[in-house]
């Protein structure tokens, strides 16, 4: 259990009478990706920023390396790095001085890796921050969190602003990163097609709440469309369990169902005499039926 | 050497397992076939490399990929022979269920359906 | 015509606290007018009309800030008409906020001399009356106009360069229109000049702007780099200070002489309006310790410090940038004095306001740790007065030293107090309420 990169019980978080989290529960272990999914305003960027103290939770607590993130020592922060969803970078540095800035902060900083992101990623080291485009920007941001090296990196729509050849960068970074299975990413984003790759957990928020938390894998296997035939005319009453999302059409009939497994499957066959074909869907779809 | 879909509804683990299967049951990758690390594998396709050991591991337990320390995965020597008969119908189940449930839309009988498999395993023999 | 009302509707009721600013000031001055209007010689009641007026202001305080907010977006350009719709709505903003003052002078005026049916009989007196609404309606203009350009400098640019554009605009404006006002030589059509020259020149900038941008993106950009590195100061070594935005004090310090160098030149006679101007300098620190909590965010998680520590070693950051103002500007005050020929007395009292203007203000800026809410904006501006009724106390032939130095001693007091209430909040900060946006993405600006 101490194992856990991050540990979070019944965490809530309000601003006001707002509530924005409720009661979540969670883990991240050492060699997790995880992809934060969630419709806007449903609590990512809170999440994330709880996750590193930014913010006091209203209730429950949330632990980074077995410390209470709101009191993060200094030997802990050092091993974490966080890319915000606004950047932080000043305007009238440089490229280079604002590399140079942050990374005075850590004992540890591999210059020669941001020298060679650089390069690939085609960030100019001179160029003044004030006329980057928004996209060099945020490749700088990225870069910043990066140079120390850092276990357990969160980041909060780190691509939201980078064309696809930079995001296939970024992800390939990510994944050189999280080759040795010991460091630990949190990432929320829009961009599904990228989480897929990436993540081998989801986490999907809404209206405050974990509404799916597991593995990428189980989640398409769990949650699948099923056609459904009758051999009578008219498709007899029958009773799905889990289903999200169901439409009936004559003899025939559409249902998203969420913890599907075979066994269901034979059950209902049987039960209903109805012929079932189950299509797996991709995560932007099962997203979206989640939602509906 | 695989046709990796990221957006798919099957798990990635998945269309690896199924790919492997197959191209080992056709002799596509014979034994001995080195195959691409994990890492590599990951890099090249862009995608989470735990997600290529936990296809890779499953495919040693059922025994068509060998370890080796040091050196990448390779096919199995008896892979092919541990390709049983049920398993290796297995693999081609859902072809077959969509075929018969396709034919059945269609009016076709069994009679009609097995001569066009016929037919079509007869012209496939080049 | 309808984007333009709701602009400059919003700009009145940006957010809970502004709004009820601008109604209750809204209520005060409806209230005076009509004790004016129907009382005689209630001319006392006048300061009524100020608090409201006053309040009035700050309810549409948020107008320069939102007014950068959206000129700077991508939508502006691409809305039709959307920078001149912008433009208009901030004239319009100008001409809400100066009529009840327009409206308020010839009332006192009536009040206090005769009362309206009477006025409407003499042709003369009428004339005078009239003449004296479209003076005072026409000077609040032109003085809100330069005003709410300083307060978009100092609040939208958020850098040097804008605070000292800001403070220049200030300079000017008590320097021209206050001083005006000061010298009766306010007329009319000297009004509408001004504001007509005012408001062309902006309006053409403002509108051209989005055509210079492309065409200085041309230019070479090598001058303007090296120009920027300088500007940005020795990062080696202080980065701490970088990240804080105290990292040039020598800047700040040039930024805030030269428009004190040219307010001295103009006004420089009167002790008490040059205290005043002194004061209110010093005051910017405020300014810059304000924004603490927000860019300390950068510092929490890159360096061993609880919140507590971090407030520490921020106070030692902002007052080390504090030292080097404070030295420049009491060497300027004892210069001045002594070249004004200011009593002993003058100077032994103004140099202690100096100090406490910049604890005061960098206490309060530092209070702000949940973004501006009710209590720092009320603060700030009660301490803020306190300090001001001090600084035109102090330069009164007829102080007494006991008196001075006690209220002198009493602000000290007060320091120390915010400096224990910002430190306190400081173990609190939420750095997601610190944001600077918070309040206008919550009325989806």
């Amino acid at each position: 259990m101490t194992d856990a990169t991050v540990e979070a019980s019944n965490l809530s978080k309000s601003f006001g009478d707002k509530q924005v989290l409720q009661d979540m529960s969670f883990g991240v272990s050492p060699g997790d990706v995880i992809g934060v999914l969630g419709k806007n305003g449903a609590g990512k960027t809170t999440l994330l920023e709880l996750m590193l103290g930014f913010t006091p939770p209203s209730a429950g607590a949330v632990r980074v390396f077995g410390h209470d993130s709101y009191s993060l020592p200094g030997d802990i922060k050092v091993r974490v790095g966080f890319v915000p969803q606004q950047d932080e970078l000043l305007d009238q540095l440089t490229v280079g001085d604002q590399l140079r800035v942050i990374a005075s902060f850590y004992p540890h900083w591999d210059s020669a890796l941001i020298d060679r992101l650089c390069g690939e990623w085609g960030v100019n080291v001179h160029a003044r921050i004030k006329s980057m485009s928004v996209g060099e920007r945020q490749k700088l941001s990225i870069l910043l969190a990066f140079g120390h090296k850092p276990e357990l990196l969160i980041l909060d729509e780190p691509v939201a602003s980078l064309d696809p050849i930079a995001r296939r960068q970024f992800l390939e970074q990510l994944l050189t990163i999280s080759a040795d299975g010991e460091r630990s990413i949190v990432f929320s984003s829009h961009i599904v097609s990228d989480i897929e790759r990436l993540a081998n957990r989801i986490w999907i928020l809404k209206e405050g709440r974990l509404d799916w938390q597991g593995d990428l894998d189980s989640l398409k296997e769990s949650i699948v469309r099923l056609h459904i035939r009758s051999t009578a005319p008219e498709l007899p009453a029958f009773k799905i369990p889990g289903v999200l999302n169901l439409r009936r059409d004559g003899a025939f009939a559409t249902a998203v169902v969420r913890d599907w497994t075979p066994e269901a499957q034979e059950t209902l066959e049987k039960n209903a005499s109805v012929q079932i074909e189950v299509e797996t869907l991709g995560l932007e779809e099962i997203f979206v039926e989640l939602h509906r | 050497m695989f046709i990796l879909n990221p957006q798919s509804g099957v798990p990635i683990y998945r269309q690896i397992l199924e790919q492997v299967r197959r191209m080992v049951a056709s002799g596509q990758l014979p034994p001995g076939t080195a195959l691409p690390s994990v890492r590599d594998l990951a890099l090249r396709h862009t995608i989470n490399p735990m997600t290529i050991s936990r296809a890779y591991s499953i495919l040693e337990t059922e025994g068509l990929l060998e370890r080796h320390r040091g050196r990448p995965m390779t096919v199995a020597s008896q892979a092919r022979n541990h390709s049983q008969l049920p398993k290796r119908l297995q693999q081609i189940g859902p072809l077959v269920e969509q075929t018969v449930v396709a034919a059945k839309q269609l009016h076709l009988s069994e009679a009609e359906l097995l001569k066009d498999i016929r037919r079509e395993w007869e012209q496939n023999d080049d | 015509m309808k984007a333009v009302a709701r602009l400059v509707w919003s700009y009145f009721t940006g957010t809970p606290v502004l709004r009820a600013c601008t109604i209750g000031g809204l209520v005060l001055m409806i209230v005076d007018f009509y004790i004016l209007m129907t009382q005689p010689h209630s001319g006392e009641k006048l300061w009524l009309a100020v608090m409201g007026l006053s309040f009035f202001f700050i309810g549409s305080a948020l107008m320069p800030v939102m007014f950068g907010r959206l000129a700077r977006s991508h939508a502006i350009g691409v809305l039709p008409g959307g920078r001149l719709k912008l433009l208009i709505s901030m004239f319009v903003t100008i001409l809400v906020v100066a009529i009840p003052v327009g409206a308020l002078a010839p009332a006192s005026f009536i009040s206090g001399n005769s009362s309206v049916p009477e006025i409407m009989k003499d042709p003369r007196a009428r004339d005078y009356v009239l003449q004296l609404t479209g003076i005072t309606f026409t000077w609040v203009v032109l003085f809100a106009s330069w005003m709410y350009l300083a307060m978009w400098f100092l609040t939208s640019q958020r850098n040097m360069a804008g605070l000292f554009k800001g403070l220049l605009v200030i300079t000017l404006v008590i320097f021209a229109p206050a001083r005006e006002v000061r010298d009766l030589t306010v007329t009319l059509s000297w009004n509408l000049q001004q504001i007509a020259v005012l408001w062309t020149v902006f309006g053409a900038g403002f509108l051209l702007w989005p055509r210079f941008k492309v065409a200085r993106a041309r230019r070479n950009r090598g001058l303007s780099n090296s120009l920027g590195r300088a500007l940005a100061g020795k990062t080696m070594g202080r980065e701490f200070d970088v990240l804080l935005g105290t990292s040039n004090p020598w800047l700040l310090t040039a930024a805030l002489l030269l428009p004190l160098i040219l307010a001295t030149r103009f006004v420089g006679e009167f002790p008490a309006v040059w205290l005043f101007f002194l004061t209110i300098f010093s005051v910017v620190t405020g300014a810059l310790s304000g924004q603490a909590g927000e860019r300390s965010r950068a510092l929490w998680l890159r360096g061993d410090w609880s919140r507590a520590s971090l407030f520490a070693a921020v106070e030692r950051s902002i007052w080390r940038q504090n030292f080097h103002v404070l030295g420049a500007l009491m060497l300027f005050n004892i210069g001045i004095g002594v070249y004004a020929h200011f009593s002993a007395t003058l100077l032994m009292t103004g140099v202690p306001l100096l100090v406490l203007g910049t604890l005061l203000s960098t206490y309060l800026g530092l209070m702000i740790t949940r973004g501006l809410r009710w209590l720092e904006i009320l603060s700030g501006i009660g301490v803020m007065l306190l300090l001001m009724f001090l600084a035109v106390f102090v330069a009164r032939e007829d102080v007494e030293l006991v008196t001075v130095f006690s209220l002198e001693f009493g602000l000290a007091g007060i320091a120390i107090a915010l400096r224990f209430i910002a430190r306190r909040r400081w173990t609190q900060i939420d750095w997601m309420m610190c944001r600077p946006d918070r309040a206008l993405t919550a009325r989806g600006a």
